[in-house]
């Protein structure tokens, strides 16, 4: 089917057998919810469809539903991600396995509509794991996965399915959307635990006194840690039975023998790809790791990848405010006792366009800092003026 | 890799054109992709659509930049904007006009084969509304081999037929074939270069601290902070506000109502119409409680 990627995530919630879908417009992530509301009118998808007056209500929906112990799907983006802020941290507490779609775009004032990671990054320690994503194959599969993983019994958490705005959610492409039998075998029907139900009453998601929550809480960080074996099963499970494989926590490119790296996410790998095909095709010893996952952060993964490289660096759609990106931050943390070099790179903010050459430039930082000489840490490629 | 830019103004269905033309590339055994670029989303706005088609998966996401074919929906842009920059050498075009490609100004000094058809004409014909979009990809057949007629009409009639109708779907494949063959095909020119308002580009240092902008500081820019100064939205209008002021009796409403601000309210509390900006969205009319606005079919101006 030639569809958007924002086409193919309402397929993966269809496909999943979502049974309660909250929703709320907001651009880009509208058709989403669009499409879903056809399936449900023309009675190919058997879910309840609640429009609600915002996005802290969807969330709120979404947290009820998923407490009473059905399969709960949503979608948002930007401004509406960040209204629905203070329920994102009820859900993960809870334990409640919500898939929600986040297309990326810029959040608040400079007002824009096209892409940028700073509303999904900034909640990343909500608790719901984060995956980010390149196509629109694998928004479909990545959806279909995040159920698997978010209802695994050792997760139980939350899953936001990240696409980049209009970059990917408009785009039409191929898309082989699969069987629902045959989705059914990978993803088994919703197994509730400690649903509410109304022959036998009680609270949930009381007071907590300090006596229990920092129990809690550390049962919220071991759950996110043992996602990384889950989600690397997930992908062998998914190649299996429909010959895709993604990685897990993140894809490695042309890393068997690369000298120097970058590392980021979204759909700016499509053009890192190339960049790095046509350096390996002059000799230049590039590699690149397309990170997926954000939360669980798969530190010690990345730090076996890279803990040789010369120099590695990471791309920002997202600031600070410090002086350096998000990933910069996590990834310097990662790589604390390699001493390997790490630059950081800002690009296609606000959703300024991306290219080859954009990304050339980057890679040509990373391989100077690589041959050791001095250079900037932190560049904004493409800013208008002198950076200071 | 083959890439493809369309140039439309909202409502003309330029990113469905460029939709349909990747799910005709795909069924044509093709790789294939498609996307928009978005400004501001608004009825005569222009707008930009892509598409590219590859022998293997494209991974690219980037805006096209050096097409090998432009399509224009709509002639009136090769004034408003740099429609054939970038051009591959040996790229192609294909425009919506009733004359013929040797008559074409395209501007900038350019050269192309050009397909030319009135899909103006074509789409009112066959659809009975000005939507240009599918007899454009009749047109695109007589430049491009890689996606077929037979391939195009065959999409169209899928992705309009199910989203309008098998009915329309059938139409829309009629409003393309029939331009296809139609079409004319000749060498289009650029004799001269048009004046265009000075893109502003300010490095970031040189931009007030905020994000919005004092008239005083804004040289011109289509879209962003301060562009309101120079993009006068009032030419996407097709319906005029038409004032009678000896009815209105100074209740506000259609000043408090307009969307765009285009009213202006007088020290005596009477209206006057800002047609820079004036959309015709006729809200006002329909606000007004005792009639005292007619919209009036056209772009018109009145003191």
């Amino acid at each position: 089917m030639v569809i958007t990627a924002d086409a193919a995530v309402a397929h993966a919630a269809r496909l999943a057998r979502a049974e309660v879908v909250p929703g709320f417009p907001i651009t880009p992530q509208t058709i989403i919810i669009e499409q879903i509301t056809e399936f449900i009118n023309d009675g190919e998808m058997d879910a309840e469809f609640i429009p609600a007056e915002s996005e802290h209500s969807v969330m709120s929906v979404a947290v009820g539903a998923s407490a009473g112990g059905v399969r709960t799907f949503t979608a948002t983006s930007s401004q509406g991600l960040a209204l629905m802020y203070e329920m994102l941290f009820a859900a993960a507490p809870n334990r409640l396995p919500i898939v929600m779609a986040n297309a990326n775009r810029s959040v608040g004032a400079a007002s824009g509509i096209w892409t940028e990671h700073n509303d999904s990054l900034p909640v990343r320690e909500a608790g719901w794991l984060q995956v980010y994503v390149e196509g629109g194959q694998e928004a479909l599969d990545m959806t279909l996965q995040a159920f698997r993983i978010a209802e695994d019994a050792q997760v139980r958490l939350p899953v936001m399915v990240c696409l980049d705005g209009f970059i990917l959610t408009h785009t039409v492409e191929a898309v082989d959307v699969p069987e629902r039998a045959q989705v059914d075998r990978f993803i088994p029907p919703f197994d509730p635990v400690g649903a509410l139900q109304p022959s036998d009453p009680m609270t949930m998601s009381p007071i907590v006194p300090p006596e229990f929550a920092m129990e809690m809480r550390y049962q919220q960080d071991r759950a996110m840690q043992a996602s990384r074996t889950v989600i690397a099963r997930a992908d062998e499970e998914f190649a299996a039975l429909f010959g895709r494989r993604y990685g897990g926590l993140f894809e490695s490119y042309r890393m068997e023998d690369a000298e120097f790296a970058m590392v980021g996410l979204g759909t700016w790998a499509g053009e890192a790809k190339e960049a790095v095909d046509q350096l390996r095709a002059e000799g230049r010893k590039a590699g690149l790791i397309r990170l997926r996952f954000v939360r669980p952060f798969p530190a010690e993964e990345l730090r076996a990848s890279l803990k040789d490289m010369r120099a590695v660096g990471t791309f920002e759609r997202s600031a600070s405010f410090n002086g350096f990106g998000p990933l910069y931050t996590e990834l310097r943390s990662a790589l604390y006792d390699t001493g390997v070099p790490i630059t950081d790179h800002f690009g296609g903010i606000g959703g300024r366009d991306i290219t080859v050459t954009t990304v050339r430039e980057m890679y040509e930082v990373v391989e100077r800092r690589a041959r050791g000489e001095s250079v900037r840490e932190c560049t904004w490629h493409g800013l208008r003026g002198e950076q200071e | 890799m083959y890439e493809v830019r369309f140039h439309g103004r909202g409502g003309q269905g330029a990113v469905m054109a460029a939709q349909t033309f990747a799910d005709a590339a795909v069924r044509a055994g093709h790789h294939a992709q498609a996307f928009p670029y978005f400004g501001a989303e608004r009825r005569g706005a222009p707008v930009q659509a892509f598409a590219r088609i590859d022998s293997r998966k494209i991974r690219l996401h980037s805006q096209v930049s050096e097409p090998d074919l432009i399509v224009v929906l709509d002639a009136s842009l090769f004034e408003l904007e740099p429609v054939t920059e970038g051009l591959r050498k040996g790229g192609r075009l294909a425009v919506n006009t009733p004359m013929r490609p040797e008559e074409l100004e395209i501007g900038e000094g350019a050269e192309a084969l050009t397909a030319v058809a009135d899909a103006t004409a074509i789409a009112l014909e066959t659809l009975k509304v000005p939507i240009v979009n599918t007899a454009m990809l009749g047109v695109m057949c007589r430049v491009q081999d890689l996606v077929p007629i037979d391939a195009i009409t065959e999409a169209v009639q899928e992705r309009f037929g199910g989203k309008l109708g098998a009915l329309a779907g059938t139409a829309n494949a009629l409003s393309a074939r029939r331009a296809y063959d139609v079409a004319a095909v000749g060498t289009a020119r650029g004799r001269q270069r048009f004046a265009r308002a000075k893109e502003w580009r300010p490095a970031w240092n040189e931009i007030p601290a905020g994000t919005s902008l004092p008239s005083s500081s804004v040289e011109g820019v289509e879209i962003g902070p301060g562009s309101a100064r120079t993009n006068l939205t009032g030419e996407w209008r097709w319906s005029s506000p038409f004032y009678k002021k000896e009815k209105c009796i100074r209740c506000l409403r259609c000043w408090w109502s307009c969307p765009d601000a285009a009213i202006d309210r007088l020290d005596d509390d009477y209206m006057r119409w800002n047609f820079d900006y004036c959309k015709g969205c006729g809200i006002c009319a329909d606000i007004c409680p005792v009639d005292a606005i007619d919209m009036i079919k056209g772009v018109h101006r009145w003191e």
